[in-house]
């Protein structure tokens, strides 16, 4: 990222905004049709090619729509709020290692830094406040249970998730993702010249962290079993209820983005980021997250939801003391290699 | 109501209820204290409307007073008026008549295993059990030309015969039914997720139930028995071999039990029909214009969400003088409501959809002032002026 000129290119085009608003779009597309394919659906299919431009129409049509604000609602929180729902997670890609422009084969971020990953775990955190703004400023009784829900969720699962995504972090010996990355491609090397039986251990133990990391992914997302927050039966589609027009349709679109960034970092933290052989840095990440958008999707069918009494209470039992020992093993690991 | 507690409503326009009926929900943070139900919004007056018509065309009004049981409610106005009328329908249409009715009986409680499964958010299980229910709806098809109104009888017997060369494939296809059906019980009873949200949920002891006079499956799943069709058997009920199920669960996986193994139970009256369904004749001639000899007769029916009663007092004309429908989910409702009690707001949906509402079937109206809290209603004649003086406004 040397000159200005390249900066405005990677932050407005590639790997930027429009390249992670594209990429949703494509990671719902892929997300809507395997979920209908496991459910015995067609998905989405009138739209471009199997329907991969729905996302797009389906976000063109919603910029269209009529925009309502309703006259009970606290109107600058909820005129601001999507916004902040949307801009957050894009801000937070912005550190995810993807693809270097001077260089094909590197991978630096736009910005990176040390402790970027507490940046990126806080912007998460602060993505929940603006849902809760959003919902609770809507003036209607189903956004207010949803916003609390949503909020009552994140006591939940914020803590795992932030405990596990430190234990790579102590491994590697730093807090910055594109290091992250590094250390894992280092070992990773190291391993297949001289497998070791320690290797196979942080193996093992980093696999306990990213099904604890993908389980608080689906409650961050509010995916099947934890749409507690939007849990349309029961309350209506929660906080998002009386949003209308283009502020859904930045919901929806920073809805999109929050699944890439979720993909994201568990490629990076845990599946060596867009390191790879033979292909280009981009290639490997759009291929990996791929795979993880398809991972949380397939879980994401195979539940039915919980209550939120259940979903806290099940974190806090299992979730929780689960994290807090993978990060033991990983310090006591750490020692060791 | 005290500081923590808001209304929350469900209803007229909600994504738990498929038909517009209103229910404000009294919660303290998550859990519900109070319900308050109101039926009403969907009446469209099908009883008055019967009185002006004579005893074929109100055939299909009455199979038109609900989607899924459309038959139940033919089966039980036609077995009113042959009573009232003293008419003796031919042996192979009673056959005919249970057969349609227990393949009706399969395919709402497969839809409302996938609603059910819906209501708590398991959208896989509610789309395999749909695709599967299509198997008895292209049945239904293939036997009466219909999907949703099957027309099948009629006063004086059934409409349509059924053709002895495709016995088998229906054997087979009742079988596949079966076979899913299993499939979907040992889902419902070992997914974790499932349990999680069923076990416990909208509990009703077999006393309260009995009190609160449920019906159906609803009361069935709290360990009431309560089958029309084994306590007071209609048609061949008392011929056929098949169990009385109940279970004395009272919460929500009681009522998918219920449901699940009645399915399986509809499957072996069918097959059993096949094998032993009689020849001859399907109806008698009853003509469009006949009159009925004065009298009254109730008919009871075990639909598919529960017990359905018709009364019909003829005066001797071609139409019958008063035909009275008291649906299933009509009797229903007072123990919902008790079941809703004491939840949390995350079952409303699927304590609602327990009991399987019919609210089209239900509404009724009544006039009701709420300062003098007092109600009335009105006679043939006050109707008659009011409507006079509507018209002539």
């Amino acid at each position: 990222m040397s000159s200005p000129f390249t900066t405005l290119v990677a932050v407005l085009i590639f790997p930027g905004l429009s390249f992670i608003l594209t990429y949703g779009l494509w990671c719902q597309w892929v997300s809507r049709k395997a979920a209908a394919r496991l459910q015995n659906r067609q998905g989405p299919l009138h739209t471009g090619w199997q329907g991969i431009l729905q996302p797009l129409a389906d976000f063109i049509k919603l910029l269209v729509n009529e925009d309502i604000t309703p006259a009970a609602a606290d109107k600058p929180v909820f005129n601001y709020s999507p916004i902040a729902v949307f801009a957050l997670p894009l801000a937070a890609t912005f550190l995810i290692p993807i693809q270097s422009l001077t260089n094909l084969w590197g991978w630096d971020p736009i910005v990176s830094f040390e402790g970027d990953l507490i940046l990126i775990l806080f912007l998460m955190s602060v993505v929940i406040l603006a849902v809760f703004l959003g919902g609770w400023s809507s003036g209607s009784l189903f956004g207010a249970v949803g916003a609390t829900r949503a909020a009552l969720m994140m006591l939940a699962y914020e803590i795992p998730l932030g405990l596990v995504a430190i234990g790579p972090a102590i491994l590697a010996g730093s807090l910055q993702i594109s290091k992250i990355v590094d250390w894992q491609v280092a070992s990773v090397n190291a391993f297949f010249r001289a497998p070791s039986i320690q290797g196979l251990a942080v193996v093992g133990v980093l696999f306990i962290g990213v099904v604890i990391y993908v389980i608080c992914l689906l409650a961050e997302l509010e995916l099947k079993p934890f749409d507690i927050s939007e849990a349309e039966t029961e309350i209506v589609h929660g906080w998002q209820v009386e949003y209308s027009g283009k502020k859904l349709a930045l919901l929806n679109a920073g809805h999109d983005v929050k699944m890439v960034l979720a993909a994201a970092l568990v490629t990076s933290l845990f599946l060596g980021g867009p390191a790879g052989p033979i292909l280009p840095p981009f290639v490997w990440f759009i291929l990996k997250t791929t795979f993880c958008v398809l991972v949380l999707t397939n879980l994401s069918v195979l539940f039915a939801r919980f209550r939120i009494d259940q979903m806290v209470s099940g974190a806090w039992k299992y979730l929780v003391p689960l994290a807090v020992l993978q990060v033991m093993a990983v310090v006591a690991l750490s020692g060791v290699i | 109501m005290s500081e923590r507690e808001f209304v929350i409503p469900v209803g007229p326009q909600h994504p738990a209820l498929k038909e517009p009926e209103s229910f404000l929900f009294t919660v303290d943070g998550e859990v519900v204290v109070d319900v308050e139900a109101r039926i009403g919004y969907n009446h469209r007056g099908i009883e008055k409307a019967m009185e002006s018509r004579n005893y074929i065309q109100n055939l299909y009004i009455t199979e038109r007073v609900c989607g899924i049981c459309s038959n139940a409610h033919q089966t039980a106005y036609t077995g009113s008026v042959e009573e009232a009328g003293g008419i003796e329908i031919p042996e192979r249409a009673k056959y005919i008549r249970v057969f349609v009715q227990e393949l009706e009986r399969l395919h709402s409680h497969l839809l409302w295993v996938g609603v059910a499964a819906h209501e708590i958010g398991f959208d896989t299980m509610f789309y395999l059990v749909w695709r599967d229910r299509e198997l008895v709806m292209d049945l239904l098809e293939e036997i009466s030309g219909n999907r949703v109104n099957y027309a099948m009888p009629t006063v004086g017997g059934v409409r349509r015969d059924l053709n002895k060369d495709n016995f088998m494939r229906y054997h087979k296809i009742l079988d596949t039914v079966a076979e899913r059906t299993n499939y979907y019980i040992k889902v419902a009873s070992t997914e974790k997720t499932i349990l999680e949200r069923a076990v416990g949920v909208g509990y009703l002891g077999k006393e309260d139930m009995i009190r609160l006079s449920g019906c159906g499956p609803n009361a069935r799943s709290s360990g009431v028995p309560c089958d029309i069709r084994k306590l007071s058997p209609y048609l061949i009920y008392d011929e056929i071999p098949f169990e009385h199920i109940y279970v004395d669960n009272g919460d929500v996986l009681g009522q998918v039990l219920v449901r699940v193994l009645e399915t399986l139970e509809a499957v072996k009256i069918c097959k059993w029909v096949l094998d032993n369904i009689p020849e001859g004749e399907i109806a008698v001639k009853f003509n469009p214009m006949q009159r009925l000899p004065e009298g009254e007769a109730a008919y009871l029916v075990e639909a598919q969400r529960g017990e359905l009663i018709h009364y019909t007092i003829s005066d001797g004309k071609n139409m019958p003088y008063r035909h009275k429908i008291r649906a299933p989910t009509m009797a229903n409702i007072p123990s919902l409501i008790e079941r809703l009690k004491g939840g949390y707001i995350a079952d409303i949906p699927i304590t609602l959809a327990g009991i399987d509402p019919c609210f089209s079937c239900t509404d009724r109206m009544v006039f009701y002032d709420e300062g003098k809290d007092k109600t009335w209603s009105w006679t043939e004649g006050e109707l008659s002026k009011y409507r006079k003086e509507w018209y002539s406004k």
